[in-house]
């Protein structure tokens, strides 16, 4: 047995040697011979007779030598090396092939990865898969959802059977300082105690939060994550124990997390969650809570469960917490939900949209080539060809194209996803959201590509490699516009013009939008504008008359800096956001306490119209005065003046804030008018926008607004060091970057969409190309006879292009009829657009018609200049 | 229209390794034996004794040696090896089966197995 073995693969490695065969059969044949002429047969007769006989002796041979084991390997060397040839040979075809099949394999997996991993793939700990973040809502307005209460956070975790864990957190700013060290703002976290238990993750070094840290009389203690211990800490083990400062307020440091982790999103430094008196209240809910489905519990039996639990605390705390239901989701939802969820799913359509139309294009080209090789495979199969045979050939040669696009797209998709990485890092993403690639998501798009082109490539191959040889092969070259996969390649080649059309115009819609952000507030220098915020804490800074000391001397520094032209501050420099209230106008017919207007609102100092360069049309700026006790007052744009007191001069006007709770405020005055400015750059309809004193509004938080011929960056931190040094300085931007980083998703996803729509404008026009230009060359022949007869170059032209006409005229027909909903669809996200953007419309559809046309008109052209002479000798 | 090596090759490696069972031999002479043995009944085409010969080989059923032949001349003489041995007494106990078996339903009376 194991000597067979042998055997058989000594002949698998060792071929025999071609003589050996030679001289057996001489040998035979000298016996054969000899044999006949014993018989009497003349000698001359009798070797006749013995090759005859023997019959032929190729064909002996070529059995022969079928024998050998493995015998078709040294075949598929000759079919590679004949498919190399053929790849090679039509070059830009098979360029084509490849570049689409690197594009959509590509793309796709890049889509596909990011996707997954921004809606799917569980949280990196252990039962990530079964994390859930937990919220309370108003369930009679079902979409709002809140944060939870810390006593019903123990009511829940105490009565709920399904879930292994409740643990709540409280995001806000930490500013770590101690001796020696500058302070800086880093993402705290208070957190229950429990919160790295339930995960099952451990500090790597110090100890866990205890459930005695969060007594009210604890020594207040600090969790680390990975990146302050080796960033401010440089690492050393000696960390643990030390005394530093949170807030102004003393801690010591207990432990470091593992790198990398940073639960729930992005925090870097935990600490115990003490109550305060007012946490204890349920009507004060300030933690986002997460907990652990128990094994084999679907989310919707928890959503039960704390359904119950909500329903009887309800019952019990009615002041407090009627009305309020519970709402579980994955962690995936909670955090990437809602637009975010939107977009990643629109990319995935578009993406499914390129896919289709690779596939398509693939298919088309494939068929076309199968089409024009109907007579190789017929000459092949009349040779005596197999059926396997041929197949297996197309088959290496269409994998060998696979193969090239496969390499191309795994580096296409590699370098996307990076990108994107790379792209979303600064936008406050959840740690646990990693784009890395995804190499099952890459297997699966490429057999898809794969299959689609052999499926193509093959199927017609193998219908014309079989009967009627004589027929095709006797037409030769005088077949005339038959066999050139008409129907199927028509619908194909609609089908992928129509796609493009409606992802070009989702483009559209993105850079439609993005085009109005970069165009409002144009008279803002945005590029000579300094923003910074600055936090005043409470502890020092009690009261508004402290806060307001230190800004007029910050005030006075930052404009005494050389080359500053003018410094002021504002709660929200233009296009970063406003605040809103609802509003009552004096004198107006009272309204409904729901149907109240409502207002966009940002703070402003005196001087921060002359530094943004916002021209007051009316009246005056604010006053020191303004906004002190009876004197509150505020300024309009046009647009808003014009919106609550139409034809009439809005000065001296009077209207009132509403808080939440739904109190009036204090009467404001109009002082002034200035021209109009945009705050929300997404939003379609913006809400009216007026400006009120810094001081009127006792917030702690502010930003610095500095004009300056040159970036002041170090001479401002410093000069607020000097007034404070504890206070740090955050998200220090000039103004244009920091409108960009918040319109980040515009920048981004319109660059990603205008990718998208390109490629798949690329693939529609070289998959129309291809076909046309194939269909042409095949009739190269019939147009030197049209030629010679005295065709015109315009009726050439046109006979060419007559066909590609018609497909660019029913895909941009049935493209628009599906670009229609896409654009009523995207008009739901807040990126400002309007359902029905003729502009964007018309624009794609010019383009798509222009690359089309141009894509016909080449092989037109080519067949029009075409020599008559040449064109009937070829073949 | 099926080839004859297709319909025979079985037969055909069965009594490629019968005749060799006796003697090593050379192609030549185990296509005249077996033509003589069945009386001019079989008469094997050289395009299929060659390619049965490399097959046995590649199977390691029979090995192929260069030697001299009756008249001096050098030929290639094939002989059974241990294992060709082996599958040659399992084919032929398969082949008395089964050729009893046809006859009996054929209804012809035929020789008892050996």
């Amino acid at each position: 047995m194991i000597r067979e073995l042998l055997t058989r693969f000594r002949f698998l490695i060792f071929r025999k040697k071609r003589t050996e065969f030679d001289e057996e059969l001489r040998f035979h044949l000298e016996q054969s011979i000899a044999a006949k002429v014993a018989e009497g047969v003349p000698a001359a007769e009798a070797r006749r007779l013995a090759l005859v006989e023997f019959g032929g002796v190729e064909r002996a041979r070529a059995e022969c030598e079928r024998q050998r084991p493995a015998w078709w390997l040294g075949t598929v060397g000759q079919d590679i090396r004949y498919a190399q040839r053929c790849i090679l040979a039509h070059g830009w075809f098979s360029l084509a092939i490849i570049a689409t099949l690197a594009l959509g394999i590509g793309l796709n997996t890049m889509v596909f990865t990011l996707v997954n991993t921004a809606l799917f793939k569980p949280v990196p700990v252990p039962g990530g898969a079964r994390l859930v973040a937990v919220s309370n809502r108003d369930v009679t307005q079902s979409e709002r959802s809140m944060r939870m209460s810390y006593p019903d956070l123990l009511d829940s975790r105490a009565q709920s059977h399904s879930l292994e864990g409740l643990e709540g957190s409280a995001n806000l700013e930490g500013v770590l300082s101690e001796p020696g060290d500058p302070p800086q703002p880093y993402h705290l976290a208070r957190a229950t105690t429990g919160i790295f238990s339930l995960l099952h993750i451990h500090p790597i070094l110090g100890r866990d939060f205890l459930p005695s840290d969060a007594q009210r009389n604890a020594a207040p203690v600090l969790m680390i994550g990975y990146a302050i211990w080796k960033e401010r800490y440089n690492g050393s083990p000696a960390v643990i124990g030390k005394q530093v400062r949170v807030n102004e307020k003393t801690a010591t440091i207990i432990g470091v997390m593992p790198k990398g982790f940073m639960f729930p999103t992005t925090v870097d430094m935990w600490m115990p969650f003490i109550p305060s008196t007012d946490e204890l209240k349920r009507d004060n809910r300030p933690l986002e809570v997460f907990g652990i489905l128990k094994p084999g519990i679907k989310m919707a039996a928890a959503q039960t469960d704390l359904d119950d639990i909500a329903r009887r605390l309800a019952a019990q705390y009615p002041a407090t917490n009627k009305n309020i239901g519970a709402f579980v989701e994955s962690f995936n939802d909670h955090y990437n939900g809602g637009n975010i969820k939107m977009i990643f799913l629109l990319m995935l359509a578009s993406v499914g949209f390129v896919l289709l139309i690779v596939c398509a294009n693939v298919a088309n080209m494939m068929l076309s080539r199968a089409v024009a090789r109907q007579r190789e495979m017929a000459i092949r199969g009349a040779l005596g060809a197999s059926r396997w045979r041929i197949l297996r050939q197309l088959l290496i040669e269409s994998l060998m194209l696979s193969l090239l696009g496969g390499v191309l797209g795994f580096g296409l998709a590699a370098a996307g996803v990076h990108w994107f990485d790379l792209a979303t890092s600064t936008v406050g993403r959840p740690y646990w959201v990693q784009f890395t690639m995804d190499y099952t998501v890459f297997g699966y798009f490429t057999g898809l590509c794969i299959l689609s082109g052999l499926l193509f490539g093959i199927a017609p191959a193998l219908r014309f490699s079989r009967p009627n040889l004589n027929q095709i092969l006797g037409e030769g070259a005088r077949s005339i516009g038959r066999h050139r996969g008409g129907t199927l390649a028509a619908i194909l080649v609609i089908f992928q013009f129509a796609l493009t059309l409606v992802l070009l115009t989702g483009a559209g819609i993105f850079v439609h939008s993005l085009l109005r952000t970069l165009d409002a507030n144009q008279t803002v220098p945005a590029d000579q504008l300094l923003v910074a915020w600055i936090s005043l804490p409470e502890d020092r800074y009690k009261d508004d008359a402290a806060r307001q000391l230190f800004y007029d001397a910050l005030l006075q520094r930052l404009n005494a800096l050389p080359g500053v032209t003018s410094a002021s501050l504002t709660s929200n420099p233009p296009g970063l956001g406003s605040a809103e209230s609802a509003i009552e106008i004096e004198h107006a017919r009272a309204t409904d306490p729901a149907h109240r207007p409502q207002v966009a609102f940002v703070t402003a100092s005196p001087e921060y119209f002359s530094t943004i360069q916002l021209p007051l049309l009316l009246g005056r700026s604010f006053s020191a005065l303004d906004g002190t006790a009876n004197h509150s007052s505020a300024i309009l744009t046009r647009a808003t003046a014009a919106r609550f007191w139409p034809g009439q001069s809005a000065l001296g006007k009077r209207f009132r804030f509403f808080n939440d709770q739904g109190k009036p405020g204090e009467w404001i005055t109009v002082v002034g008018v200035t021209a109009n400015l945009a705050q929300d750059l997404m939003e379609q309809d913006p809400k009216p926008l007026l400006f009120v004193p810094v001081r009127q509004e006792d917030w702690n938080s502010v930003s610095l607004v500095v004009r300056s011929t040159s970036n002041p960056t170090s001479a401002v931190r410093s000069a607020v060091q000097k007034l404070d040094q504890d206070m740090p300085l955050r998200d220090v931007f000039i103004l244009d970057a920091a409108v960009e980083h918040r319109t980040w998703y515009l920048h981004l996803f319109s660059k990603i969409f205008i990718g998208f729509a390109l490629i798949a404008l690329l693939i529609a026009a070289v998959g129309i190309y291809a076909v046309l230009a194939q269909a042409t060359s095949q009739r190269t022949q019939e147009i030197g006879v049209r030629i010679a007869l005295g065709a015109s170059v315009r009726n050439i032209m046109l006979l060419v292009m007559r066909r590609g006409l018609w497909q660019i005229f029913g895909g941009v027909a049935l493209g628009l009829a599906g670009a229609w909903p896409l654009a009523r669809l995207m008009a739901n996200l807040p990126i400002g657009v309007s359902p029905s953007d003729p502009v964007v419309f018309l624009a794609v559809t010019a383009m798509l018609a222009c690359a089309g046309l141009v894509a016909c008109w080449l092989p037109a052209h080519r067949a029009a200049t075409l020599d008559p002479v040449k064109a009937i000798r070829c073949e | 229209m099926p080839t004859s090596t297709d319909l025979l090759q079985g037969t055909l490696d069965l009594l490629i390794l019968q005749t060799l069972s006796l003697e090593p031999m050379h192609g030549w002479g185990v296509a005249q034996r077996i033509q003589q043995v069945s009386k001019d009944a079989l008469q094997i085409g050289q395009g299929s004794l060659y390619p049965a010969l490399y097959r046995l080989e590649y199977k390691g059923w029979i090995t192929a040696e260069w030697g001299s032949s009756e008249n001096n001349r050098r030929a290639k003489f094939y002989r059974l090896t241990a294992t060709g041995r082996r599958q040659l007494e399992s084919e032929l106990e398969t082949w008395d089966r089964l050729s009893a078996a046809i006859g009996l339903v054929l209804g012809r009376r035929v020789e008892a197995p050996r």
